[in-house]
């Protein structure tokens, strides 16, 4: 642990006591970043900073508020406390509003689950520069004379936090990422220019993909959207590719949240323990995997963190009720936070499935679009490739799809045996049956 | 200053009618900041004096460089929420810091720190230096204040408490709950914003402003035979609390329980292509999407826009007109000067059908030789200026709403609309329709809703048919664009528009 960020956290919590909360939650984050973007073979943007930021939550009185700020001189905090409470006294009364009871602290695993890099200082800047060179090399050989511009860059951050209650509540993280982008602009023979990109991000520097494959995967993405037309409006087969495929999951996703349940704005609330979707849908929320970009060991109340099945077979098993919305809801807590959201995999590669399915569209980015909580209703736009005789046609463009979550994914055929390892959600491509596809 | 003084002193001033200090105070619940005079603060807060900032602008372009800026920021936020008919949760941030930026060409080196002390700033200043390896730039010998309109100016000195916040929520949520039997829940909420900004230039320009931003906003859900929506409407701007009368009250509880109500009758919506009609306001991020984002000038100068070689060509017919203005006035995307110093302005984009200008920030208007538009603009201290638009719109044109509407056989009349994207390159966009209505032989029909509609940017502006003369922006105080991970606020509007033909992401086949 950071010994000067828990002394201030301390600090904090002793000087919102005097201040007259009763209760309180301090957590002090800390991030290190360093952005390296090169754009046609010249650094475009080289940026580098510390920030710090503070959040306390207040229970005064049985009010609440929350408070963030980064002025951390202790003179400034102590009036920003004061204030704070001050202005928590005079907002409504809420029962409701409490610290978590500590029983639901324990229980936190006790591994370390690998998300820091020890060696991200041993990286130099010299370094840095020739990832993003080589990432950006590789976009503009593999995209040739159709390259109008070429962008790569690397990041790289360490992110530490402290946080602290008044109800013996004590965590602290460690964490690093690294990522690695390149965006391709090609140009098309109508003017037309697609851009596409192709980034990874990890825990440990060494566990980056290759920069080239990384650059060279960009412009052949890009290179694979020339010609693109719009086709009929139809019913058709979508396969929804591995990296795109967690926008879609989201829209659904957001009415498993404890707030839209309570405030009626949930079109599954009272969906538990039914089929809401066709065998093939498995969701589970696993935040204790070793190197997971969604790892963690206790979530936003402090809760210790655990392993959940969401949905089984289709079947809606577990919502996302954080402790306050439980207590409203008067239901058991389960936990406000997400950790690796996994769709586990199938046995059959894209290309497997394309031959067999022989019509349809593999759908590689999404454009637009919204989803309705309280009635399931979603409609978003799609790029990708149509696909006839079990092979990739030709792109298409500006087309659209729109259904209800709750018809949507009782039409999941099969998931791909391609899961996206480098984002908290873990998901393979997913193929969906009979989905109206908005064209010409 | 030691805090115990400076409330005494706010105290004696305020009583006393004068002048009073600008820093943050607590005024009976309302952290904000006390005066609202825009020269000096920096300085007398922070000990930022020309002297040191000449100092840390030497150290960013020791290296060399084009220029070199530092933004300094001081920004206070509140809010309040309403969740069962009282005001139960308040949330309050503040954010402070300095960005330092050197620039050389299209090269940007970056630097920022939350501590406003000379050893942070002058670190800052060397890292951001490192994006060149050469001799040293001289700093201008001094700085000298940039003119600018006032577009928001606001009123009074003394700031207005918590309690009367507090009424406004209720009042909100109680209009709306009187409205209608079929309200099931209602959310209120009232944030209240000010941001004090300096930039300070390495050319000699000093600019310093005090924006203000607030907004006003519900969401209920109703419910009849079993059907449940939800709807949210808002109202803000660049205002202070003395535009939340009674008045605007009730024109957000009536417009978010109307508009709920009215979708508890919404039917499928066709799929495909069809004739779109644009109701007034905020439905103008159409224009956003389909044509703002493609005339920002660093897609421009990179040749990723699809408009990137339309310069001074036919795009759209003669009566079509888009601005991007930074000057209407207490308007969510106005600005008196932008990020980078340069004073506000009203940019014609595409002038009676011709593509006159794109929106330039410092660095693209070298490039192209030109001046900049006033469009270089950041979400804070820790991210360096690019092209953003303001608020953006069509000019009015000829025709008048309903006979726009009547010219239509078969097609979608839309509303509102709550978030739209577009695809730079391709110049594909879409929007995302909250609420709108059939029309079927001229006539307004059912209501819609929940619906994606998509189309070519390029297309969209030459199969713009009809323009009405009812202007209007969309005033929802909430809009906000993003845009390479930054977000600011803007606004977008537009009078009632036809356009030819665009895909509507429906679930119903035509004909079906």
């Amino acid at each position: 642990m950071n010994k000067q960020m828990y002394d201030l956290c301390k600090w904090v919590l002793d000087a919102v006591g005097k201040a007259g909360a009763k209760d309180s939650r301090v957590g002090l984050s800390k991030s290190r970043l360093v952005e390296i973007q090169y754009r046609d073979k010249k650094p475009e943007i080289i940026k580098q900073a510390t920030t710090l930021q503070m959040g306390i939550d207040l229970f005064v009185a049985g009010r609440y508020s929350s408070q963030n700020t980064c002025d951390l001189r202790k003179d400034a905090l102590k009036e920003f406390i004061s204030d704070a409470v001050s202005t928590t006294k005079l907002i409504a009364e809420d029962q409701y509003r409490t610290l978590p009871a500590p029983k639901y602290y324990k229980g936190r695993a006790d591994i370390d689950l690998q998300i820091a890099d020890a060696s991200i200082d041993d990286l130099s800047a010299e370094q840095k520069h020739t990832i993003v060179k080589a990432a950006e090399n590789a976009a503009w050989s593999a995209g040739g004379d159709k390259v109008v511009t070429v962008e790569a860059g690397f990041n790289d951050e360490f992110d530490e936090s402290v946080t602290l209650t008044s109800n013996g509540f004590s965590g602290d993280t460690m964490s690093t990422n690294f990522s690695v982008g390149v965006s391709v602009s090609v140009r098309d023979d109508d003017n037309r220019r697609p851009i596409a990109y192709d980034y990874a991000e990890c825990h440990f520097y060494k566990k980056l993909p290759n920069p080239e494959t990384i650059g060279a995967n960009a412009a052949r993405k890009a290179i694979a959207k020339l010609g693109a037309k719009k086709i009929d409006t139809a019913t058709l087969p979508i396969i929804i590719e591995n990296q795109i495929a967690p926008r879609i999951i989201k829209g659904f996703f957001e009415a498993l949240d404890g707030r839209n349940i309570y405030r009626k704005q949930s079109f599954l609330a009272d969906k538990k323990g039914q089929k809401i979707g066709s065998d093939k849908f498995v969701l589970v929320d696993d935040p204790l995997i070793l190197e997971g970009l969604g790892s963690r060991l206790y979530d936003g109340d402090g809760f210790a963190a655990k392993k959940r099945t969401i949905i089984e077979a289709g079947v809606l098993k577990d919502f996302y009720i954080d402790w306050y919305y439980s207590r409203k809801l008067g239901c058991e807590p389960t936990s406000g936070s997400t950790g690796n959201m996994i769709v586990p995999a199938g046995v059959r590669s894209v290309d497997e499935i394309i031959k067999d399915l022989g019509k349809g569209i593999l759908v590689t980015d999404f454009l637009g679009g919204n989803s309705n909580p309280t009635t399931g209703d979603f409609s978003v736009g799609i790029f990708g490739q149509f696909f006839e005789g079990g092979k990739i046609v030709y792109p298409v463009s500006e087309m659209n799809i729109a259904d209800n979550h709750l018809k949507f994914w009782h039409k999941l055929a099969e998931c791909a045996n391609d899961p996206w390892l480098y984002s908290e959600w873990r998901t393979p491509s997913m193929v969906f049956s009979d989905v109206v596809v908005s064209g010409v | 200053m030691d805090r115990i003084d400076r409330r005494a002193f706010l105290k004696a001033t305020t009583a006393a009618g004068g002048a009073i200090i600008a820093a943050p105070v607590l005024f009976d619940g309302w952290l904000t900041f006390a005066g609202t005079e825009k020269a000096g603060y920096f300085e007398k807060e922070f000990g930022i004096t020309d002297a040191l900032c000449k100092k840390v602008l030497a150290e960013a372009l020791s290296k060399g460089g084009d220029f070199a800026d530092l933004y300094f920021e001081h920004t206070i936020s509140n809010s309040l929420g309403l969740e069962d008919k009282k005001v139960d949760r308040a949330y309050t941030s503040v954010n402070l810091g300095v960005g330092i930026r050197t620039v050389k060409g299209d090269q940007v080196g970056y630097g920022f720190t939350q501590e406003l002390t000379e050893k942070s700033m002058m670190a800052a200043a060397a890292m951001a230096a490192t994006i060149t390896n050469g001799s040293a730039t001289p700093v201008a010998g001094k700085f000298t204040a940039v003119k600018t309109g006032d577009y928001y100016p606001l009123t009074g000195t003394k700031p207005v408490p918590l309690a009367p916040r507090l009424s406004l929520v209720e009042n909100t949520a109680g209009k709306c709950f009187a409205r209608s039997n079929y309200i099931i829940k209602t959310i209120a909420r009232f944030g209240d914003g000010r941001k004090r900004i300096m930039v300070v230039t390495s050319d000699g320009a000093k600019a310093e402003d005090l924006l203000p931003g607030s907004a006003l906003s519900a969401m209920v859900t109703v419910e009849r035979d079993g059907r449940k929506e939800q709807f949210w409407f808002s109202r803000g701007g660049r205002r202070d609390f003395s535009y939340y009368t009674d008045d605007i009250a009730k024109e957000v509880a009536d417009g978010v329980v109307d508009g709920a109500v009215t979708l508890l009758d919404a039917v499928a919506v066709p799929a495909g292509e069809i004739p779109v009609v644009f109701g007034p306001g905020f439905p103008g991020v159409l224009l956003h999407e389909a044509v703002g984002h493609g005339f920002e000038a660093d897609f421009n100068r990179k040749k990723t826009s699809i408009y990137s070689t339309m310069m001074g060509q036919k795009v759209a017919e003669p009566m079509v007109t888009v601005v991007d203005d930074g000057t209407w006035p207490n308007a969510r995307g106005s600005i008196n000067f932008d990020d980078e110093g340069t004073p506000s302005q009203k940019t014609a984009i595409v002038e009676k059908g011709i593509l006159k200008s794109y929106l330039h920030d410092r660095i693209s208007a070298k490039y192209y030789g030109l001046s900049s538009t006033g469009n270089g603009r950041r979400e804070n201290y820790a991210n360096y200026p690019i092209p953003r638009m303001r608020n953006t719109y069509i000019l009015p044109g000829p025709n008048k709403p309903q006979e726009i509407i009547e010219s239509v056989k078969k097609g979608i009349y839309i509303q509102d609309v709550s978030n739209g994207q577009v695809n730079i390159g391709q110049g594909d966009f879409a929007f995302y329709v909250s609420q709108g209505r059939l029309i079927e032989d001229g006539k307004l029909g059912a209501p819609i809703k929940d619906v994606n509609i998509m189309g070519s940017g390029p297309k969209l502006l030459r199969d713009i048919t009809m323009v009405a003369d009812d202007l209007k922006l969309g005033w929802s105080g909430t809009s906000t664009c993003g845009k390479d991970g930054q977000s600011v606020p803007v606004d977008a509007g537009m009078p009632t528009v036809l356009v030819r033909s665009l895909t509507v992401g429906g679930t119903k086949k035509q004909g079906a």
